[in-house]
């Protein structure tokens, strides 16, 4: 390597100009290349905004348009009096929000420990979590409604889990179940391994304990991955669909994407409604990505080791 | 440390699963108990040529989705990851088509596919090559899927490899950059290597998402033409929805399930030397 | 070593915690419900996939079930509200916990296999027979709610499937009427097609695409005399003579006459062809009207139903009824609700909620009815309908039509081929 550094020093000089100019024409094909890319990956979301605010007389029409001849504003208000949204944007708040929380508590505590403490089956536990992914939410789904429905004690269940309903139309039901997945688990676990390991060292020497080691010396140095769980179990929970539907009967306790379902019966689509409604609930997710990637920020990491 | 989340796993995830596999042994109605049939739904399965199209099916999807999504993802992620004007709008577009509707994405991809007057064909006409019912041909129809699977993907994948570039060592490239190394260079002996445990992860990640992959295909193409592009999931939801055959869902989800296993394990043995 | 030892602990748990699973799954099969005959009274539950979205909870919770307190002032109801697309979750969770509600809604291929698994209540010895409903209901009607000549379901609504034609472009053609036979069908459709220079079709002269195709067949299979099941649901038979006609007739529109091309439509195409101009004529489902007054008012009166005919008139019905569960606790209170649910007002708004058809004979004077041509049409002539379904597994077998006979338009399988194949899986499953 040292040995071509000199060589490239040593090139005929009209470097300044040139280089600027090379530089700027990589910039330049880079940004094309991008837009281009951007501009692929954001069609399908801006036709959801403008088919939000057509008529369904213009989505009828043939060719079909892009751009809305009318822009028809009522199809949100139209949408949002067809189920009882404010209710259904509530619930799904607290339950992504309880996601979140459970999910970055207990799943970096778990990602921490599989990651930085050794223990004997540690492997086999890590492998386990992750075979635990490998089986289709459709089988799982059955037998975590039953031990819903059978939980001891709870919704007028005795202590063999009969004769109530269990945790049926609560917001256990709802909380806990999803509270965390092994993804989140598996994602810290890979983010703590990433971190250089005399931090560690250093700080036992210190004596700290592992709690606060976990908490204040690596934690603060993944935030990116903090963020990054917190947005994907955010967004999992917001767009959870059959979960809620099954351990729910009321219409108190359902979610946003049930209403949602409303718009799309066997026949017949309301596209005009079905996409102001899925606008609305997709926002939150845009901003929270917008959110979230603030902390992506080369170089604060680093700024934590030195 | 771990316990709280082992005691919700065990409970909420391994009995699921443990459930699974002794169910996959019966014949389980839902309307009445299950009945302990052996083997049974695996002879069946093994007989079965639309599950064995949906496995074929399924190894394709995946086979081609995860890496070409995968080093898009790594490429766009570390494009996005420098001193960039209109940075965060970019990070924003490549990440949208994760939050996006999974209608929305539908529909506009069943009208670029349009054999009368989708773009995709107006622009092959363009160059005199014929256009296709591209959804709609068996020959292509599960192409057309895995092109749209792979844009999909795109997003999830950057949003990780961007959160790990953050914990890659700036030093590490003023050094090379000193030494003279050019920028595709540090890619491969820098950026790649420290990327290892988000690539473990993505990997993994990605084959389980594949695999099971059933909302896009189901608004896409319903498993049509013929079965063209039905999939394992798809299989799985199937018995134990329409046909109520729930032990023959979870004999399916176990073949799944091996399938999945067998490909972590050899990807674990493969880059688990270089971890630690 | 410590967390070792801990861990050996919760996967004890969760094998015992697995076995028990197993246990009560096994011991939920003999619910026992004691009914008091004539005490009308009780909490009933109720699960619907009719009744959505706030249009729906208010007709029920504002009009109808106030009307049905006043008449049964001892009972409440409390309503799980749900769609098509997740009811087969909902009642198999529903089952499979042993907390099945009161009164279930569901559709006409479902009641065979919730009855034949002694899900549902056998009406009859409930006082509610199918030879009491005789003279509100057309016989079909009654027959799909009935299961080896017990009945076990109240029809409310009907989804119907018939020929429509738009009549302005068949003007154009020259056409007058729209086609009484399957050979003027054929002429028609041929006629009305239209293609560009370079071959790419413009307006199919008949679209068999935007309609679920296993439906689609069923209506020519009817309209050739064929049937899917014998007398008793015992053999398929829609792989008969009749049968390979109807599909061979298909066939022959898309591949020899080319009125459309595979791709052109499909089950989740935005709008139907027939209102943007893009299909001349179409087998269509009776809601088209309320898709055509939101989108193309205008149409109105160019939108013609018509029945298809082979050897006899052919037209499809599903529909929603309502049962009761054997396992309630208060059947004559889950009886009452769903004959008050099933009777003249009730049923009227909740049809006319959704744009479908009203089951009762006499709903056939209403204005709901008169106002709106294609479910008139459909109710003036429910005496050639038929329904799909027949053996328990009806539910499983069904899933296998749409794929077969995209084989049979795809020519990887010739119809007789494609149809001899399908009985034979729907052989297997019955069999099972």
């Amino acid at each position: 390597m040292t040995a071509t550094a000199p060589a490239i020093r040593a090139r005929p000089a009209p470097t300044a100009a040139q280089a600027r100019r090379r530089r700027l024409l990589v910039r330049v094909g880079l940004h094309l290349l991008l837009a281009l890319g951007a501009v692929t990956m954001i069609v399908p979301f801006v036709w959801m905004l403008l088919t939000s605010v057509k008529s369904p007389a213009e989505l009828a029409s043939f060719p079909p348009t892009f751009w809305p001849d009318e822009w028809v504003w009522s199809n949100y208000s139209g949408a949002m009096q067809a189920a009882p949204f404010a209710t259904y944007f509530r619930n799904s708040l607290i339950i992504a929000t309880g996601h979140t929380l459970i999910t970055l508590l207990f799943g970096s505590l778990a990602g921490y420990a599989l990651a930085r403490i050794p223990f004997r089956g540690r492997e086999l536990l890590f492998l386990g979590f992750i075979a635990m992914l490998m089986i289709p939410t459709y089988t799982k789904i059955v037998p975590q409604f039953l031990i819903v429905r059978f939980m001891p004690l709870s919704g007028g269940n005795d202590l063999f889990g009969q004769g109530g309903s269990g945790w049926l139309n609560t917001w256990w039901a709802l909380l806990i179940p999803g509270g965390l997945s092994p993804f989140a688990i598996f994602l810290f676990r890979q983010f703590y391994l990433s971190l250089p390991r005399e931090l560690e060292e250093a700080a036992r020497i210190d004596g700290l304990g592992e709690l606060r080691i976990w908490a204040q010396i690596y934690t603060p140095l993944i935030k990116p991955a903090v963020a990054t769980v917190a947005l994907l179990t955010f967004q999992e929970s917001w767009n959870n669909f059959l979960w809620p539907l099954l351990v729910t009967t009321r219409d108190e306790l359902r979610v946003i994407q049930v209403g949602l379902a409303v718009f799309q019966q066997q026949e017949n689509t309301a596209w005009h409604h079905l996409m102001a409604g899925t606008t609305l609930a997709t926002v939150p997710m845009v901003l929270l990505f917008l959110l979230a990637q603030r902390y992506f920020i080369q170089g604060f990491t680093q700024a934590g080791i030195k | 440390m771990v316990a709280p989340a082992v005691a919700h796993a065990a409970i909420w995830i391994a009995v699921p699963v443990l459930a699974t596999l002794v169910l996959s042994f019966t014949d389980y109605r839902v309307f009445a108990a299950p009945r302990w049939i052996g083997f049974g739904n695996y002879v069946e399965i093994w007989h079965d040529q639309v599950f064995r199209k949906a496995t074929w099916n399924t190894v394709v999807y995946t086979f081609f989705t995860v890496p070409f999504s995968m080093g898009i993802a790594v490429v766009v992620a570390v494009l996005l990851n420098q001193k960039l004007r209109l940075r965060t709008a970019y990070r924003a577009a490549f990440f949208l088509p994760q939050v996006t509707a999974t209608v929305a994405i539908a529909m506009v991809w069943l009208r670029i596919y349009n054999p009368q007057f989708g773009p995709l064909n107006g622009v092959l006409s363009f160059f005199g090559v014929p256009g296709r019912a591209w959804l709609a041909d068996p020959d292509w129809a599960l192409w057309s899927v895995i092109v749209v699977g792979v844009w999909q993907g795109i997003g999830l994948k950057m949003l990780i490899y961007l959160a790990a570039l953050q914990n890659v060592d700036e030093n590490l490239y003023e050094a090379a950059a000193i030494d003279g190394a050019s920028p595709v260079r540090q890619f491969f002996a820098i950026t790649l290597p420290m990327l290892k445990p988000a690539t473990f992860f993505v990997f993994v990640v990605s084959i389980i998402g594949a695999f099971q992959v059933f909302d896009l295909v189901y608004v896409l193409t319903d498993g049509g033409p013929a079965n063209a592009t039905t999939m394992m999931t798809y299989e799985v939801y199937r018995s134990a929805f329409q046909d109520f055959r729930m032990g023959m869902a979870c004999a399916q989800s176990v073949v799944l399930f091996a399938f999945l296993l067998f490909l972590t394990i050899v990807n674990r043995r493969l880059t688990r030397s270089d971890e630690k | 070593m410590k967390i070792h030892r801990h861990r050996g602990r919760v996967g004890l748990l969760a094998a015992a915690a697995a076995l028990s699973l197993v246990l009560t799954a096994c011991g939920n099969g003999d619910t026992d419900g004691n009914q008091d005959d004539g005490d009308v009274s009780g909490e009933l539950t109720m699960l619907t996939p009719i009744y959505e979205g706030t249009e729906g909870n208010r007709l029920l919770e504002e009009e109808i079930l106030p009307a049905f307190y006043e008449e049964y002032p001892e009972v409440t109801v409390s309503v799980d509200y749900q769609t098509y697309g997740t009811l087969n979750e909902k009642l198999t969770t529903a089952v499979a916990g042993g907390l099945i509600p009161d009164v279930m809604m569901m559709g006409v291929g479902w009641v065979e296999a919730f009855a034949a698994n002694g899900v549902l209540a056998e009406l009859d010895s409930l006082g509610v027979t199918a030879e009491s409903l005789a003279g509100d209901y057309t016989p079909q009607i009654v027959a799909g709610g009935t299961v080896d000549g017990s009945l076990y379901a109240l029809p409310i609504m009907l989804d119907t499937r018939f020929g429509c034609a738009r009549m302005d472009l068949l003007a154009e053609a020259g056409y007058e009427q729209p086609p009484a036979s399957w050979e003027e069908l054929r002429d028609y459709a041929v006629a009305l097609t239209e293609r560009d220079g370079s071959g790419t079709l413009q307006r199919a002269g008949f679209d068999m695409l935007s309609m679920d195709l296993r439906q689609m067949y069923e209506v020519f299979l009817f309209s050739a005399g064929g049937s899917l099941f014998n007398e008793g649901a015992t053999e398929p038979t829609f792989n008969s003579a009749e049968g390979v006609a109807a599909l061979e007739f298909i066939t022959g529109l898309m591949n020899q006459d080319q009125v459309e091309d595979i791709g052109f439509s499909n089950t989740d195409a935005d709008v139907h062809p027939l209102l943007n101009g893009r299909a001349a004529m179409a087998v269509c489902h009776n809601n088209l009207w309320i898709q055509l007054q939101e989108a193309a008012p205008e149409l109105a009166d160019q939108i013609q139903p018509f029945l298809i005919n082979g050897t006899q008139p052919g037209m499809f019905f599903g529909g929603t009824l309502a049962t009761v569960s054997a396992s309630s606790e208060n059947q004559q209170a889950a009886l009452a609700l769903a004959q008050f649910l099933a009777g003249p007002e009730p049923s009227l708004a909740a049809n006319e909620q959704r744009g479908n058809v009203p089951a009762l004979t006499e709903l056939l004077d209403s204005g709901y009815v008169q106002g709106n041509p294609l479910v008139q049409f459909a109710m003036e002539n429910l005496d050639v309908a038929q329904r799909e379904g027949g053996p328990p597994q009806w539910l499983e077998i069904r899933g296998d039509f749409s794929p077969a006979i995209e084989s049979a338009l795809l020519e990887q399988k010739t119809p007789q081929q494609a149809l001899d194949d399908l009985a034979e899986a729907a052989r297997a499953a019955m069999g099972r």
